[in-house]
């Protein structure tokens, strides 16, 4: 073969992924400005949906919901997740450490039916037993972090354990005690490690409908639930609209902090090679 | 060799200590992991002001034995005594020592001055203070243009520098240097190695460094532990250690050597013959040595205390004939390699003291190696 059919050959490789991957976003990108009802029907360009959406209280009162259970999801995550990872990580060998790390990572593997079943199940006998069960937005809330701290421990953890030992221990050696270190070294270096852990456990609470559905009670319907028994009566240009503002949103964000990263990191190769050339 | 510890008492052996001569003392310390011992009951004592070197191969217990002594590593038995003060059971943060690693372990999210301020921070100096010493070490390690900056936008030797400054800002009473110079180039570290010991020394701090680099360990310490599989084989000045060798494996760990096996065959006050089934003619020391005859032991002498030429040495003894196998040039001088004919090898040293000298010897040509009788050392283990 040829280097030029060679190189034509892997573009169209290239291309037939990037298709199987976008051409169906971009057809549903594309019919949320159709002025027709139907769908799959083009008839004109519109903002008419868009318009729609936003006069839809439920639907808004929907995103409201889930944006503060996935804020308040993923902040608890984030903070029981990088406990859970310095556990695992920092605290040394104990009796019970494989079966604590197998627990701990379960939910990445455990079907969500399961998990909103099991989480429906335990409320329900807290009622019978107790007589308090967390209600809407709470009960949403702690199921979500119990699925979502599983994500954030494996990105914390594996984050803890490529950093260098030494930096804490020369926080310690310095005078710095455990909590210190933690609070002035630690936190600190791991910092974008939360950060994307947060944002991960944002988006996973943004968009789950199965646990969601399990445990939710009135009043607490979240945006992902709204959609799915939406579109279940017919499908909606409006829902189109609404995908595709959260598409810009998340792609733009995705940019943003693609760019500050790259920025940084060239920065950095910059300031290194300085360095270097200087002695 | 090991003390008696007694409990009760701040310090039982206070009562026949000279001056400051074990102001560090590490008493039968072993430490154990899953079994394994990385250090094997070993005692030591390290003077005030001194630069003192573990040197030892990797996985002989140096590195775990410093960690020990920065409260890293908790020693499965034994104690550790600095100025008087029982070290055991205090945390690395309350330890008067500090220590520099070697990574440097600068922490990349501060500035230089942050970075030395650390310590100073957390012993909760005032603000004008933290910042007048900081001024100073950053003066003493020739880094005041430098301060304003993170560690990234620094080279090797000058990270080196500020983490020097950084761990001797508290002014502790052992600096610890783990492998000061393992992540700097070969240039470098022989600069460097200077420019440490300069500044150790300025600021009279007692410093316990670990080395697997014989060189460096020699250039920089006043003395020096040669350790291997958790034990300290020998303790001694650079020129004790290269010189008196104490045993086969201090003699071959230091330097090169050449070695062979033999039997003592006269045992005098005043000389020791040698005689060993590698070599045709006798080994004749003078001086005394204490063994017995027909004891086994080795005889190891050094490349350049050989002499090596064409003509036959006069000499009943110590002497050897064979052919030039292998000439390696270094610049300052040659090492020959001369085999025997029974096969053994022998290296010897050639000063290249005049351009082209060395060309009057050359490959396969027969030559005599000889050395005088008090240029090796025979060692019984």
């Amino acid at each position: 073969m040829s280097g030029r059919t060679q190189r034509w050959t892997s573009w169209a490789i290239l291309g037939l992924g990037f298709a199987f991957l976008y051409v169906p976003v971009l057809i549903l990108m594309v019919y949320s400005f159709n002025e027709s009802r139907l769908a799959t029907v083009w008839s004109g360009f519109s903002f008419k949906w868009y318009g729609e959406l936003l006069r839809d209280k439920q639907m808004l009162s929907a995103a409201w919901i889930s944006i503060k259970i996935a804020f308040l999801t993923a902040s608890a995550a984030v903070v029981l997740g990088t406990m859970a990872a310095l556990v695992m990580t920092r605290m040394g060998k104990f009796p019970g450490k494989t079966l604590f790390g197998a627990l701990i990572t379960a939910p990445l593997v455990m079907p969500e039916v399961i998990i909103g079943l099991s989480i429906l199940l335990m409320f329900v006998s807290l009622g019978q037993m107790v007589g308090l069960a967390p209600k809407g937005i709470a009960s949403i809330w702690i199921a979500h972090v119990t699925f979502t701290l599983a994500f954030v421990t494996v990105v914390v953890s594996s984050r803890l354990a490529e950093l260098d030992k030494s930096l804490e221990e020369a926080a310690m050696d310095l005078g710095a005690n455990r909590i210190k270190v933690f609070f002035l070294i630690t936190l600190p270096i791991i910092a974008p490690a939360l950060v994307s852990g947060w944002l991960l456990a944002f988006t996973l609470s943004l968009d789950d409908v199965v646990i969601s559905s399990f445990v939710a009670g009135p009043n607490s319907t979240t945006l992902p639930m709204k959609v799915f028994s939406s579109v279940r009566l017919g499908l909606s240009p409006k829902i189109n609209a609404l995908a595709t503002l959260m598409i810009l949103v998340v792609a733009v964000a995705a940019f943003i902090g693609w760019w500050i990263m790259h920025r940084d990191e060239k920065r950095r190769k910059l300031d290194m090679q300085m360095a270097a050339k200087e002695k | 060799m090991a003390a008696e510890v007694s409990s009760g008492t701040k310090d039982p052996a206070r009562a026949d200590k000279v001056g400051a001569d074990d102001y560090l003392r590490i008493v039968d310390i072993r430490k154990e992991f899953d079994g394994f011992v990385a250090v094997d009951d070993t005692t030591l004592s390290v003077r005030q002001g001194e630069i003192f070197a573990l040197l030892g191969g990797s996985g002989c217990g140096k590195s775990t034995l410093l960690r020990c002594l920065g409260g890293f590593e908790k020693p499965t038995a034994g104690k550790i005594y600095l100025d008087d003060q029982e070290m055991n059971d205090l945390p690395p943060y309350e330890r008067p020592i500090n220590m520099m690693f070697q990574s440097y372990a600068l922490f990349p999210h501060m500035t230089v001055e942050q970075n030395i301020a650390f310590g100073l921070k957390q012993d909760g100096h005032k603000r004008d203070a933290i910042a007048r010493r900081v001024d100073e070490m950053l003066t003493i390690v020739q880094m005041t243009k430098f301060g304003k900056r993170k560690p990234h936008q620094l080279s090797g030797g000058q990270q080196q520098r500020v983490a020097l400054a950084r761990s001797l800002a508290k002014s502790p009473k052992l600096l610890l240097l783990d492998e000061p110079m393992g992540a700097l180039d070969k240039k470098l570290r022989s600069q460097m190695q200077l420019e440490l010991v300069n500044i150790i020394e300025k600021l009279g701090v007692t410093c316990v460094m670990v080395t697997h680099d014989q060189e460096e360990a020699m250039t920089m310490a006043h003395r020096i532990a040669l350790m291997d599989s958790g034990r300290i084989r020998q303790v001694g000045t650079p020129d004790e250690i290269y010189e008196q060798p104490t045993s086969r494996f201090a003699a071959e760990f230091i330097g090169s050597v050449n070695m062979v096996n033999g039997r003592i065959e006269e045992d005098m006050a005043d000389y020791v013959t040698i005689r060993s089934p590698k070599l045709e003619h006798l080994i004749h020391i003078g001086h005394g040595v204490s063994g017995f005859e027909g004891q086994e032991v080795s005889f190891a002498v050094r490349p350049e205390k050989l002499s090596i030429g064409k003509t036959e040495p006069t000499q009943p003894h110590n002497k050897a004939e064979g052919i030039i196998e292998d000439i390696a040039y270094f610049g300052s001088h040659s090492v020959y390699h001369v085999r025997l004919a029974n096969g053994t090898k022998f290296m010897a040293n050639f000063a290249n003291m005049q351009r082209w000298a060395s060309e009057s010897l050359t490959w396969n040509d027969k030559v005599w190696v000889s050395w005088g009788e008090n240029a090796g050392v025979v060692l019984t283990s």
